[in-house]
């Protein structure tokens, strides 16, 4: 009985969590800042660091993928939940007979979903028009897919900082962020970094997500693949537990 | 529990339907009774015809309408309203107070939150008065107005207005403050009957005629300003008053 009512709860949170995800993905996917931090960005930053450059095709995408869904994935949290708070529409969702889990959950596949799609632009002009071969689709598939829920979950932090502004937002996770993407191994590979360097980029979750892509896409990479997918699983797990926290001290706020 | 904030909170990207449906997910309401509740409750809200427009397009009043149907979508039993007409058009305000009592009359306890303190005499059937923070009193619209009887008072006109000054009111006995209200004269007291004798024998003695006069109960408003301890007929001249001390309706309509 207690199985059964528990499998219920579960279904019906499973089903608000879907419900929160579908109504973001339409509400916000045209809103300016997602449209520029998330899609546009990383396309300058891949021609920036790119253009005459001895990159091959299959190295400039594999960079592109791996900024792309860091970008746009971490982008999503900032961007909705404030706009959220600001609109009065949070309140709407934190009174819903759903838990902050499930809350957390939705928001995280909002991100996770725009980072899938807008990596799949860089693929496709891979794929059609620079004749990339993917070594091993299944693990680009699986390591886009983690990469996208913990970059996601990454964002989510910055998110619940109790703000109603997008732009008290945007500061404090564009100061993170940016130094994350150049300690990482996607414009210096991790293999030709000093030691101190690359221990270094060890922090960045986007080596990681590099590194995976790398297996993915040019059938190498410096660290081992399935380290790669365990510690972006470990990541989307640790990123969720300071946005819970985060969202908790909001709710005390007022926020 | 339903709840409906000050600010209409809806998504203004989706339209009036999506609105609705996206809020039954979210308090579960079953699949196969999502449209059809959904349906009623735009239809009864006159917002039927406009259930694919986009909420950007509507005006405060359909959203604030949209809002309400929103937050009964799951038939709460229990129903919070902050402010819910303030600002609206008459035919809206109508319709939501309307509405309100069909939602009491059907069994949903309201608890209305306003500054309006006739809309809450008109729609409460118990009224909390909160005065910085605290609830200051707690009746039925009617018994608070019986407890504050040194808040009755007679309305006064008399012509020629000109030689019936402040002054000359505050003079009569018994009456403890002088308001004018337009071309009238309000005068609080705790003795109508005395006072409407003074008011005659004064217009006879001073060849003035008496073109209006009238006695008043309390109304909730005294009674509230009673109560905060604001002088009475400051609130219509001080907004800014009216956003530090706040009425707070509620209870069964």
């Amino acid at each position: 009985m207690i199985r059964s009512i528990r499998l219920q709860r579960l279904r019906d949170e499973m089903a608000q969590a879907w419900a929160v995800t579908i109504k973001d993905m339409r509400v916000y996917y045209l809103q300016p800042p997602m449209i520029m931090f998330g899609l546009i960005l990383p396309f300058f930053l891949f021609f920036s660091f790119s253009i005459k450059r001895d990159v091959g095709a299959e190295v400039g995408i594999a960079r592109l993928l791996a900024m792309t869904t860091f970008f746009t994935a971490s982008s999503a949290g900032p961007v909705i939940i404030p706009m959220e708070r600001r609109m009065g529409t949070y309140d709407r969702l934190m009174a819903a007979p759903m838990s902050l889990a499930t809350l957390l959950i939705a928001q995280t596949l909002v991100g996770a979903f725009f980072a899938f799609v807008a990596s799949a632009v860089p693929l496709l002009v891979g794929l059609v028009w620079l004749h990339v071969t993917i070594s091993n689709a299944v693990l680009l598939l699986a390591g886009l897919l983690l990469a996208s829920l913990a970059f996601s979950a990454f964002g989510l932090v910055f998110g619940s900082i109790p703000v109603q502004s997008v732009g008290s937002i945007m500061m404090p996770s564009t100061l993170i962020r940016w130094p994350l993407l150049f300690i990482s191994g996607i414009f210096i590979p991790l293999s030709e970094m000093a030691p101190w360097a690359r221990a270094l980029s060890y922090l960045s979750p986007l080596t990681y997500a590099q590194d995976v892509i790398n297996h993915a896409v040019l059938g190498a990479g410096y660290l081992n693949r399935w380290l790669d997918l365990g510690v972006l699983v470990v990541l989307l797990i640790v990123f969720l537990i300071p946005a819970a926290r985060l969202h908790q001290r909001s709710r005390v706020l007022g926020y | 529990m339903g709840m409906v904030p000050e600010e209409s909170n809806v998504y203004t990207e989706l339209s009036a339907w999506d609105n609705l449906i996206f809020t039954a997910q979210l308090y579960r309401v079953l699949a196969n009774q999502r449209n059809t509740r959904a349906r009623e409750l735009l239809e009864t809200f006159g917002l039927w015809e406009y259930r694919t427009v986009k909420v950007e397009n509507f005006s405060k009043g359909m959203r604030r309408r949209l809002t309400i149907a929103m937050a009964i979508i799951h038939r709460p039993s229990l129903l919070f309203l902050d402010e819910p007409v303030p600002g609206l058009d008459a035919q809206s305000a109508r319709a939501i107070r309307e509405m309100i009592r069909q939602l009491n009359a059907a069994g949903t306890t309201v608890f209305l939150t306003t500054h309006d303190i006739e809309e809450a005499n008109q729609l409460c059937d118990r009224v909390a008065i909160i005065n910085h923070g605290q609830i200051t009193a707690i009746d039925t619209p009617e018994r608070l107005k019986a407890a504050f009887r040194q808040v009755q008072s007679v309305e006064v006109a008399l012509d020629p207005g000109g030689r019936f000054d402040r002054d000359a009111l505050g003079a009569f006995s018994g009456v403890t403050q002088v308001i004018k209200a337009g071309d009238k004269w309000r005068l609080y007291t705790e003795d109508p009957s005395s006072l409407v004798h003074q008011i005659v024998r004064f217009a006879e003695e001073n060849g003035m005629r008496v073109i209006y006069l009238n006695t008043l109960g309390p109304s909730l408003e005294d009674v509230f300003l009673k109560i905060t301890g604001q002088e009475m007929g400051t609130v219509r001249h001080e907004n800014n008053e009216r956003g530090t001390r706040r009425a707070k309706m509620g209870g069964r309509q």
